[in-house]
């Protein structure tokens, strides 16, 4: 078991080397409310339960993408968003070895009904846009599910048991855990190993009472085998715009019997705007919504500029499979025109643009857009600060089966839709390493999109909103007032069908009458 | 009124303006798709033209997502794919749409040749008839839009034609190639399978199987279902084996195993949107029926009933059974049996008594409207109109929609007897 964990300070603060403790077995940093943290534990498979291990042996490789749904900005070099939900990313090791993933997917999102059955009927097979991206996995999956402790509860259980356990206090990591803004789960074959990596972008506890236990707690090394690095960094200066600096200290636990001071660079695939270009957005179905919602991207017009040259802003988003694009909608000029879009680049998944949902197998669909940005301004022109930019990304609802999923009424279902997320993607120069980043992160849906010289600088969501997802309530047929449907239904036909009948043989007799009176006469 | 007459006794006139009627729609609706982002043009038509260049790339016609037509649509429009260098590509594009609007201009002159010729009408009152079909904008509106039906009810009118003008064997190939078109013409064959049966047959009734045999199937019978059988089946084996299963699965297949869940005007649509809810485990399953009052109606009652008084208004009266009791109904279903209006309405009750078709023509139009009422607002408000008020409304049209058909029912049967074609039946008699 190996742990890594980093706290990382905002932009303008350093780090004190006083304020780093460091003893034989643990360490604590006194100013860790200020800071972000980012814990990254590598488990040996054989420190998983037999469960997964049995899974796992199913897998090329295998990625867990969990982000919550709840608004808080991501602080450099971690600022690579997904959309708020579970995102799992799998190949497997041979084409038909792939029934048991499913049985992983199911046991993290005990709560909704999954749809997950098999990886053949119920993912999705990613478009392959960049041949030479070979990062990528073969099929996907998303759901939107607030995660709690499942994630922890379902990977750590063994590392947690026993006696002597690697991880102090458990318990509470695992309620910790459900605090974070994201968690990553990766296995790949060659690495033969599980990573976990989660994310407290603030570890302010009056945000989260839960996490003032994890600031005050100090880090500690349980099992003398077991490696446990701590570095405390900041921000420094970047040399290069493709570059991120991080100064401060790295300790490991045991072996330094005091933090060992550091300076380092690296290529960032992904990185925040530059603070001159800040910018968020928020977004919002528009009002009624119908059957056609129309989610309207809001964002501040002034600050909307390309960071480099030969930028293109993207969003991409996961849809459920109650909602879904049309791409022969988004094939017309004109119409992307008015919406503010320029190209739908990638829509994989489920596309039937005619099925209800209840027949639907397939989790739903994935969408890269790219959108059209503000003409560049004149540099004299009075800049309008309340002027926003709104693109609109129109999409249909399927016909929903009614349950009472979060409504009261029995004549609306709810339908929990994430937020896409936002980015300029940049071509870089060649001959980055961008691996070479300690905080790297890939396998995000829309990366592997794009090709492998990109950079991506993200636009977060606006400050003051609480949670990047959207609930549209959906007008279901109300089975309860239904009851009388059939039968009204098969009286109706009956009536008409005997009034027809009826006509037929008064026409018929009227004839005969008619004859009748001519043969009379 | 006297300009009245005088447009409508000069057919060039009438034809001139129901050409420049389309013309301008045609034109319209170019300027509007090229300015506004609310197409003027048809979803089906984006469909078919995507299919015809599927084609033109050599690639099959149900490539294209929801096409669920026979590929001969697709290569009719091949020209909308071509790009020829000098002709803008929006000409090219639009050629379908003036085919299906040509559709509607000789179904027009079809229906006047009708009833000139057929029905003994004056050129003047045949043409005002026919200015139902030529000048009604519904019509105009929905083939300049880009969609077939303009081009089916050629065919059936055509059907009809050449089944009052006695060739047979034409007749059975138009029906062949309709029935392949769309599937719902089927149901002519039996009122025309009635209508050439011969004058006795029914009047003396002969004991012997042998002779009964051969009065039911007469030479004219023969010739209709082998000439239908065959242009039917070639099309279908020609069209397999050009493009394989894709062919019969969006062709007939999915028409037969569609779920049909999404509001339309049919009376079954809630019961189908709630059975499909439940699949396997509701108890009432109409669906397995419903096709049963249909078929009883369009294709029993009413053509072994009618068709020998009235080919024409049976026709309508099968196409408005069926429409009215299918499992799906939009509005361009009404353009079926809106085609064999000319030829009911001169000798029908609601012309005779004017109340009583203003009557059935307003309650026909709020019907619609009360139902597009409760559509508007599930589709663009949200509210759950499902029950009752879509519901509701797809009843209250079912039920006008079956007291104007028991009209055009009566209507027929007090017809004395085969008033369509005198001189037919007469040679009939003499045979």
């Amino acid at each position: 078991m190996k742990q890594r964990i980093t706290y990382l300070l905002p932009e303008g603060h350093r780090v004190n080397a006083s304020d780093i403790l460091v003893q034989d077995d643990s360490l604590s940093f006194a100013d860790a409310s200020k800071a972000a943290e980012e814990w990254r534990l590598t488990l040996g498979l054989d420190e998983l339960p037999e469960e997964i291990q049995v899974i796992l042996a199913d897998c090329h490789e295998l990625h867990l993408r969990w982000t919550s749904p709840e608004n808080r900005s991501l602080r450099s070099p971690l600022v690579a968003g997904v959309p708020s939900g579970l995102h799992a990313f799998y190949t497997p090791r041979a084409a038909d070895q792939h029934a048991r993933v499913c049985d992983l997917i199911n046991q993290l999102l005990d709560g909704p009904p999954s749809r997950c059955h098999s990886v053949t009927e119920s993912w999705t097979r990613p478009s392959v846009l960049s041949e030479r991206f070979a990062a990528s996995s073969s099929y996907q999956y998303y759901h939107y599910w607030p995660l709690r402790r499942q994630l922890g509860e379902v990977f750590l259980t063994k590392a947690c048991a026993g006696e002597g356990p690697g991880l102090a206090e458990c318990d509470r990591v695992l309620d910790e855990l459900g605090q974070a803004d994201y968690i990553d789960v990766d296995f790949d074959v060659i690495s033969h190993a599980v990573t976990l990596t989660a994310l407290w972008s603030s570890l302010d506890a009056s945000k989260s009472p839960l996490l003032a236990q994890r600031v005050s707690r100090p880090i500690r090394k349980t099992r003398t085998n077991d490696r446990v690095e701590v570095g405390v960094l900041h921000p420094e200066e970047a040399t290069e715009p493709e570059k991120l600096s991080l100064g401060g200290f790295l300790t490991v636990i045991g072996d330094n019997n005091h933090p060992g001071m550091t300076l380092f660079s690296f290529p960032a695939r992904h990185h925040p705007l530059p603070p001159s270009e800040q910018v968020t957005f928020k977004a919002t179905f528009e009002q009624p919504i119908g059957l056609h919602p129309d989610l309207k991207i809001n964002i501040p017009q002034q600050n909307l500029i390309p960071p480099k040259e030969q930028c293109g802003l993207h969003a991409y988003w996961t849809l459920p499979s109650g909602l879904f694009i049309d791409r022969y909608q988004l094939s017309d000029p004109l119409f992307l025109a008015s919406n503010n879009l320029l190209k739908l680049h990638s829509l994989s998944g489920e596309q039937d643009l005619e099925a209800p949902d209840w027949v639907i197998k397939r989790w739903g669909s994935a969408a890269l857009l790219e959108l059209a940005a503000p003409p560049a301004m004149q540099s004299d022109a009075a800049v309008d600060d309340a002027s926003e930019w709104t693109v609109t990304i129109p999409t249909h609802l399927r016909y929903l089966a009614a349950d009472s999923n979060g409504t009261d009424s029995t004549s609306h279902t709810a339908l929990k839709v994430p937020w896409p997320i936002l980015f300029w993607a940049c071509e870089a120069e060649e001959g980055l390493k961008m691996a070479t980043n300690p905080f790297d992160r890939v396998n995000l849906g829309y990366d592997g999109l794009f090709g492998p010289k990109t950079m991506f600088y993200h636009i977060s969501p606006a400050g003051g909103v609480e949670r990047t997802v959207e609930e549209i309530k959906v007008p279901v047929l109300d089975v309860e007032k239904a009851e009388w449907v059939p039968m009204g239904t098969l009286l109706a036909v009956a009536v008409g069908f005997s009034w027809v009948c009826w006509k037929l043989i008064r026409g018929a007799d009227g004839r005969v009458k008619e004859k009748d009176g001519k043969k009379a006469q | 009124m006297s300009v009245f007459t005088t447009f409508f006794s000069q057919p060039r006139l009438v034809f001139s303006t129901a050409i420049l009627l389309r013309l301008g729609l045609l034109l319209y609706g170019r300027w509007q798709d090229a300015n506004g982002p609310v197409k003027y043009t048809d979803i089906d038509y984006f469909v078919f033209t995507d299919a015809a260049r599927f084609v033109a790339q050599g690639r099959s016609p149900y490539d294209r997502a929801t096409y669920r037509y026979t590929p001969l649509l697709a290569w009719l429009l091949l020209p909308t794919a071509w790009q020829t260098k000098g002709v803008p590509h929006h000409l090219w594009f639009d050629f379908g749409k003036a085919l299906f609007a040509t559709g509607d201009i000789v179904t027009g002159w079809l229906i006047m040749r009708i009833l000139v010729r057929k029905q003994g009408m004056r050129s003047e009152q045949a043409m005002k008839y026919a200015s139902l079909w030529l000048l009604n904008p519904m019509v105009a509106n929905i083939s300049t839009r880009g969609s077939s039906e303009g081009l089916l009810a050629v065919l059936v009118i055509g059907l009809l034609w050449a089944v009052l003008e006695n060739r047979i064997a034409l007749a059975g190939i138009l029906l062949g190639l309709s029935v392949h078109f769309k599937i719902y013409p089927f149901i002519y064959a039996a009122s025309i399978w009635w209508w050439l049966g011969s004058e006795d047959a029914g009047t003396t009734p002969s004991t012997d199987l042998l002779s009964r045999l051969k009065s039911f199937c007469t030479r004219d019978r023969v010739t209709l279902a082998a000439y239908s059988l065959t242009s039917f089946m070639v099309l279908n084996v020609a069209m397999y084996s050009f493009y394989g299963m894709p062919f019969i699965e969006h062709s007939y297949t999915y028409h037969f195993t569609r779920i049909d869940h999404r509001h339309n005007f049919s009376v079954y649509n809630t019961v189908l949107h709630l059975n499909s809810v439940h699949g396997d485990s509701s108890p009432f399953k109409i669906e397995s029926f419903a096709f049963a009052p249909q078929v009883l109606l369009s294709l029993g009652a009413l053509p072994s009933q009618l068709a020998k008084k009235d080919l024409p208004s049976t026709m309508l009266a099968q196409t408005f059974a069926f429409v009215t009791f299918n499992k799906v109904c939009t509005s361009q279903y009404f353009l079926w049996y809106m085609v064999f209006l000319p030829f009911y309405l001169p000798g029908s009750s609601m012309l005779r008594k004017p109340s009583l078709g203003i009557t059935a023509l307003a309650l026909w139009v709020v019907g619609q409207a009360a139902w597009l009422q409760q559509a508007y607002g599930l589709e663009f408000l949200g509210h759950s109109t499902f029950v009752p008020g879509l519901w509701l409304a797809s009843m209250l049209f079912f039920g006008i929609n079956c007291w104007i058909l028991g009209i055009i029912v009566q209507d027929i049967g007090v017809q004395p007897g085969s008033s369509a074609s005198p001189e037919v039946s007469k040679q009939k008699k003499s045979r």
